[in-house]
């Protein structure tokens, strides 16, 4: 049923949020306007889902995903951010709270880059569980 | 009407649950279906009659709905006790990309049929009636068939399913395509029997830098769109229920209550907020609420 209107939403979609050209026939002004108001509610996720992160930017918070995401089809704002905030790191640009959320992120859940987080598994839970452990006397009682 | 108990409510969000707490005048909540486990059902929730209300389910999809998300929506009602459920009008995905929010159809007899294979698919699984809303779209498609209210109408005559008549989309829909608000409202009501319309929502707005008017709901209700629902209330045999949406922003608590109270006084309602617990601020009461707030509209 449809297939002519399925065809049609997946390239108005595209245009939209994944970087595709806008279909024919329809006003470009207003699917621009479109455009950024759904870019725009999509950083609202993000941050919502990395706080930090966004604060981190401040002001600039819009500027800095949508530079990144703009064209990019939406993955869901838990990887979005995820993704945002490692490159940031790796470029030395992300300030000390993004810095500590991300790295409570990465201690809790694995991310591999493409496929959903996910819990890491008993024995790395075990060995940082146990690397705290033996961190802890360390630096009580040096001595022996 | 439709279940939906009569009065002022509000959609109920985790961020202003405690300020809700405290208002006893309100007639009842709505809660955002993805935002909700049906296990998990929140106490503040529980204090007040509910209205499910889903905003991916996506019925414009010609792909069909997604059994998952239909089952989802039937285990918010059953939680809650919800006397009704409502989507929109729209479609959220498609070629296997999440848009992220809710996008317009066109308006032709091939939308028509998807919109109606979809509401049928989904009324199936629940067990309270499903209410429609026209969304707020900054654009249309080169290929409409019908009007706004045309294509209402028909979907209402295949349907049967009832209106959430959002006025702050119709308001914004018309400023931004240089028609008259109360002509679309009366257009879309002289086709609908007494009694389609369910309840209705209001909220804010925001002009951006060219003029377009954007639905916010973080934005203060803006008298105008107060005018319009008075305006819409007027054509109707009795006053509809009516649902402030504020999703994020939110003001202090005392120029909440003002701008419930001012929703209530457009609708016609008795004010949900004198009822209750005093304002937080107990002098002075504001004269003209909803009046304050950042950037006129």
């Amino acid at each position: 049923m449809s297939d002519g209107l399925a065809r049609r939403q997946a390239a108005l979609v595209a245009a939209l949020v994944a970087g595709g050209t806008d279909p024919a026939g329809f006003d470009a002004a207003r699917l621009a306007a479109t455009r950024a108001a759904l870019l725009r509610k999509r950083a609202g996720l993000v941050a919502a889902a990395w706080p930090l992160l966004a604060a981190d930017a401040g002001a600039d918070w819009q500027a800095r995903f949508g530079a990144h995401f703009e064209g990019v089809a939406p993955y869901g704002p838990e990887r979005e951010g995820w993704d945002l905030a490692r490159e940031l790191a790796a470029a030395g640009r992300l300030g000390a709270g993004a810095r500590r959320e991300l790295a409570a992120r990465e201690a809790a859940l694995h991310y591999d880059g493409r496929t959903a987080p996910r819990p890491r598994n008993r024995l790395s839970r075990w060995w940082h569980r146990s690397r705290r452990e033996r961190s802890g006397p360390r630096s009580g009682p040096s001595d022996g | 009407m439709t279940g939906v108990p009569g009065g002022t409510g509000v959609g109920w969000r985790s961020g202003v649950a405690a300020v809700l707490d405290d208002v006893d005048g309100l007639a009842f909540h709505e809660v955002i279906a993805e935002s909700l486990r049906p296990g998990a059902v929140p106490a503040s929730l529980r204090r007040r009659p509910v209205v499910v209300h889903g905003v991916r389910l996506s019925p414009g999809s010609p792909e069909g709905v997604d059994p998952g998300r239909v089952a989802h929506l039937a285990a918010c009602a059953a939680a809650t006790g919800a006397a009704l459920v409502s989507e929109h009008i729209a479609f959220t995905r498609a070629g296997g990309i999440e848009a992220g929010h809710l996008l317009p159809l066109p308006r032709t007899r091939e939308a028509l049929d998807v919109l109606v294979a979809n509401v049928t698919a989904t009324r199936a699984e629940l067990d309270v009636p499903l209410a429609l809303e026209p969304i707020a779209a900054l654009f249309d498609w080169p290929d409409d068939e019908f009007d706004e209210a045309g294509f209402l109408h028909r979907l209402h005559d295949r349907t049967g399913a009832p209106l959430l008549l959002d006025v702050a989309n119709v308001f914004v829909n018309a400023r931004n395509r240089g028609r008259d608000p109360r002509a679309d409202v009366d257009a879309l009501l002289a086709g609908l029997p007494p009694g389609a319309v369910a309840y209705c929502h209001v909220a804010g707005h925001a002009a951006d830098a060219a003029g377009l008017l954007h639905d916010t709901h973080t934005d203060p209700v803006p008298d105008a769109v107060l005018a319009l629902l008075t305006h819409t209330v007027a054509q109707l045999p009795v006053p509809p229920p009516v649902m402030l949406e504020r999703d994020g922003r939110y003001p202090p608590a005392a120029v909440l209550r003002a701008e419930l109270d001012a929703v209530a006084a457009a609708a016609g309602h008795a004010a949900p907020c004198r009822a209750g617990a005093g304002a937080g601020h107990g002098a002075g009461p504001v004269a003209a609420p909803a009046a304050d707030g950042p950037g006129p509209t």
